[in-house]
Order: C-alpha cells, then sequence, then structure tokens
C-alpha cells in the first residue's frame, strides 16, 4: 500500500499540485486521471521521489520515502518497477540486456539464473524471440511489453505506469491496460497507472484519483465514475460532443 | 553573470555526483571498454587526416619562412616537431576532439534525458550521473592520451613526407632537425594538458546533455553550447598550464 498525505510541488512561482492525499491499495489497479497539465505526471514523479515535495510525505507500508536519503532510498527503489510514457529502453542495449540490467545492479544471481527471469518476463509479457533484438526494431506494442517486462524483472512490490497505452491504437492499448491488470493480480502489487484515457479507465480503473488544475478534485471507480455529478469530471469524461449527447448534457 | 553562475555551480555539484562510488564496479567497467572503444576508435582517422596534413603544412610553412642563411635546415624539422608537440597535437587536436566528441557526447545524454532514460536508471536506483558520465570520463582520461601520441608521430611524419618530396630540404636534415635537443619533458607537459583537456572534453558536454530539457532542439542547443564552452575552457585551461609548466 502507499499512502501519500498533503502533498504539494511548486515550480517557481507555478503551484502544480496542491494539498493532495491518497491511498493506493495493494493488488488493485489504482488510477490517477485528468487532463494534460493538472499535475498527474508530476505527481507520480513526487511518489517514486524523481521530484522532492515541497511539503506532505509518501509513504511505501509505512516507509517515510520523503525523508529518506539516497542511499535508504535504495531499498525501497530495488522495489520499485516503473514503466515510462515512451518506454525509456535503453537504446544501446538488446531487449535481453534491457530485462538483465536491473537484475545485474541488484541481484548476486548467476548468469543462467538471471536468464531463467529473463525469459520468464518476456514469457509473462507475451513476447518471444525477441532477446536478441533492439528497442528501435520493436514496434510501440512490443517497446510498452519489453519495459513491462524490465519493470517486473526484480519483481516489484510496486508498479508505476505513466500512460501506459499513449501512442497505441485503442485494441493494443486495451491489451496493454489488461496485461498490467493480470500482472498486477497475479503478483499481488500496488500498481498506480497514470492515463488519461477513457477506454483504460472503464477497462481496469478499481480505484480511481482524479486531478484538476493540481488538486484532488474526485475518488471512486470505474462503476462511480458513469454516475457521477462532478462538473469538471463530467466534462472530462464526456469531453466529445458525442458522449456529451449520449449522457444529455 | 548568475546564468553562468548558476551553471557553473551545477556543474561542480554533477561533478560531485559522478565522483561517488559506484554501485557496480562490474557494469562500469564494461561501460568504460565500451566508451574507449567508442569516443577512440571513431575519432583516430580524422586525427589522422588532420595531424599528417598539418605536420605537412606546418613545414612546408616553416621552410617558406626561413629564408636567413644563419638559420640551419634543421630548424625546419625542429619548428615541426616542437609546434606539433607542444601545441598542435594536444590542444588543436583536443579542440577537434571538443567538437566532434563533446557534441556527440552531449547529444546522446540529452537524448537520454528527453526519453526518460535517465529517469528510468534513477528509478532503479542508479546514481545515473555517474553510471552515465564516469565511464566516458575515465575512457576520455585513458583513450585521448594515445590519441595525442598518435597525432604527433602523423604530424611529424607529415613533414618527413614533404621533406623528403621537395627541394628545400633533405630528410637527412629534417630529421636531425626532429631530434635535435629533444627533451622528454615536452612531452610529459603535452600529455599533462591533454588529461585536462579530455576531462573538459567529457564533463561539460556531459553537463549539457544531463540538464537538457524540452526536445530536440534544445537537445541540439545544448550540443551547440557544449562544444562552444569546452573550446573556450580549453583556450583558458591551455594559457593556465603553459604559465604553470612552462615558465
Amino acid at each position: 500500500m502507499i499512502e501519500i498525505k498533503n502533498i504539494s510541488k511548486s515550480f517557481g512561482s507555478n503551484s502544480v499540485l496542491d494539498d493532495i492525499s491518497a491511498v493506493f491499495k495493494q493488488g488493485e489497479m489504482n488510477l490517477i486521471i485528468g487532463s494534460s497539465g493538472s499535475g498527474k505526471s508530476v505527481l507520480v514523479k513526487c511518489i517514486v521521489g524523481l521530484y522532492d515535495v515541497d511539503s506532505g510525505s509518501v509513504e511505501f507500508n509505512g516507509r517515510d520515502f520523503t525523508k529518506m536519503n539516497f542511499m535508504q532510498r535504495k531499498s525501497i527503489r530495488a522495489e520499485i518497477g516503473m514503466l515510462f510514457q515512451g518506454s525509456a529502453l535503453f537504446n544501446s542495449l538488446s531487449v535481453e540486456e534491457n530485462i538483465l540490467f536491473p537484475l545485474k545492479m541488484y541481484t548476486k544471481q548467476s548468469h543462467e539464473e538471471m536468464m531463467e527471469r529473463v525469459n520468464f518476463c518476456l514469457k509473462r509479457v507475451n513476447l518471444i524471440n525477441v532477446n536478441k533484438r533492439f528497442p528501435a526494431e520493436l514496434s510501440g506494442g512490443m517497446q510498452k511489453r519489453v519495459g513491462i517486462a524490465r519493470a517486473i524483472a526484480l519483481n516489484p512490490k510496486y508498479l508505476f505506469c505513466d500512460e501506459p497505452n499513449s501512442g497505441l491504437d485503442p485494441r493494443t492499448g486495451i491489451l496493454i491496460d489488461n496485461l498490467i491488470m493480470e500482472i498486477t493480480k497475479e503478483f499481488q502489487m500496488t500498481t498506480i497507472v497514470v492515463t488519461h484515457d477513457m477506454n483504460s479507465v472503464m477497462e481496469t480503473g478499481e480505484n480511481i484519483v482524479f486531478l484538476h488544475h493540481g488538486k484532488k478534485w474526485w475518488e471512486g471507480d470505474n462503476v462511480e465514475i458513469l454516475k457521477t455529478e462532478n462538473a469538471e469530471l463530467c466534462d472530462f469524461v464526456y469531453a466529445s460532443k458525442i458522449m456529451k449527447k449520449f449522457k444529455g448534457f | 553573470m548568475l546564468t553562468a553562475l548558476h551553471n557553473i555551480g551545477e556543474y561542480f555539484l554533477l561533478l560531485n555526483r559522478v565522483f561517488k562510488k559506484p554501485e557496480n564496479v562490474k557494469l562500469y567497467y564494461r561501460q568504460i571498454i565500451y566508451e574507449m572503444t567508442s569516443l577512440g576508435l571513431g575519432s583516430l582517422g580524422l586525427i589522422a587526416i588532420i595531424s599528417f596534413f598539418m605536420g605537412a603544412v606546418v613545414t612546408l610553412q616553416t621552410a617558406s619562412n626561413i629564408d636567413s642563411p644563419l638559420i640551419p635546415d634543421y630548424a625546419i624539422g625542429f619548428a615541426t616537431r616542437q609546434s606539433f608537440i607542444l601545441e598542435l597535437a594536444p590542444t588543436v587536436m583536443c579542440l577537434i576532439l571538443a567538437g566532434k566528441i563533446g557534441s556527440n557526447i552531449a547529444s546522446e545524454v540529452g537524448t537520454m534525458r528527453i526519453t526518460e532514460q535517465i529517469d528510468a536508471l534513477e528509478i532503479m536506483g542508479v546514481n545515473s550521473a555517474s553510471y552515465l558520465i564516469l565511464p566516458k570520463i575515465i575512457a576520455a582520461l585513458l583513450i585521448v592520451p594515445i590519441i595525442i601520441i598518435y597525432s604527433m608521430i602523423l604530424g611529424v611524419l607529415g613533414g618527413w613526407v614533404v621533406a623528403s618530396y621537395s627541394d628545400f630540404s633533405t630528410i637527412d636534415k629534417y630529421l636531425i632537425g626532429i631530434r635535435w635537443n629533444f627533451t622528454m619533458f615536452s612531452i610529459i607537459y603535452a600529455l599533462i594538458k591533454t588529461l585536462f583537456f579530455a576531462f573538459i572534453i567529457t564533463s561539460i558536454p556531459s553537463y549539457y546533455g544531463y540538464y537538457v530539457r524540452g526536445g530536440s532542439i534544445e537537445i541540439g542547443r545544448a550540443s551547440t553550447k557544449s562544444v562552444v564552452y569546452s573550446s573556450i575552457t580549453i583556450l583558458i585551461v591551455n594559457y593556465i598550464l603553459t604559465q604553470l609548466l612552462l615558465m
């Protein structure tokens, strides 16, 4: 479980996050949604420590991450896997080497044991015969899968996904969402997904936090979101004219 | 002025992170080998062509400007050797390397920044500054002196070829000139300068690449800035070192 308490973050005079608190449960798909510029990516980067918060705390199963130094954070970071918006695979390394990287960095396993883990992760994300290929030789969907495989290589307790289906067609996007959900359930991870894709929200949103202008505006699940009367959320969910007509606005 | 001070401060803070103890020495060792190959082998052809022709031109210009009978013919070889060992090989070649290697490093690290690869390293608990930059610095400190010695040899060789095929000197006189009054300190002085320059041409572009923000236009700007500031720093450090070591 990850608990954030009263997080605020500014860049100069620009306040991006304002007093946000939320609980992200283990074994559930926790979604952070909001329109572009609402602060969702910044929130995730604050949670994983890429940005330092101005105030507030981030607790990973009761351990306050914000009060730790670089070395203390390393133990928690070994429990974190992250899938980035553009996959962030290392271009100079092959698929296999990308997944081996965290294993080499953190474990003392033999090469055979590490390769066994690499092959397991690739199989788990339904990729075969791509070990020796380089990221540039893969499609967007395959890169996302490799990103997921790398993120789960160390068997993390916490999985973060920043817009996992951006740049993918709706069908592939749903496949990626379902894959993340399956992995979350299978390994009982605490998963936080940042998205503004309503297909993802409807498909996988078990715990949804809606951000608007850097504030937490609404919280609920994918059933409650359809019944909400919250004006800003309705504007986000039913953004297109046809959806507004469907809803009766 | 404030921006310049901010950049200098940020550069030294980055260096402080770069020289932290590595997480996994084995991975760093592999990176150093990779960088040595990438930075070193990729520059050999360019350095060879430039050094050879510069050596030839320096010899021709020295010969054409010496018309006093009081100056012996072997002075041509002597002048070529001294100018190449003391200045052209260490300083001019490092300025060329600052353009070639520097822009390459700034764009490589900058691309890793904007494609979130550096964030991915940080998430894994890796000191990204150290992992990305330290191997480049160590590789340059090891390989650039070798490139510079190679440049010295080719420069003198260029002069030798000119001496062989022109009528202003003979090979014997040229060879006497390049051996005349030779002191090992000239080479040591050149290599000391080279070590400083190797550090500059890797650390400054790494800094500009590491802190790039935005997209491809900013990478291009960072690349240009890194070459400009590396070159200026090389020239300033060259003056200081010459003052300290030769005066």
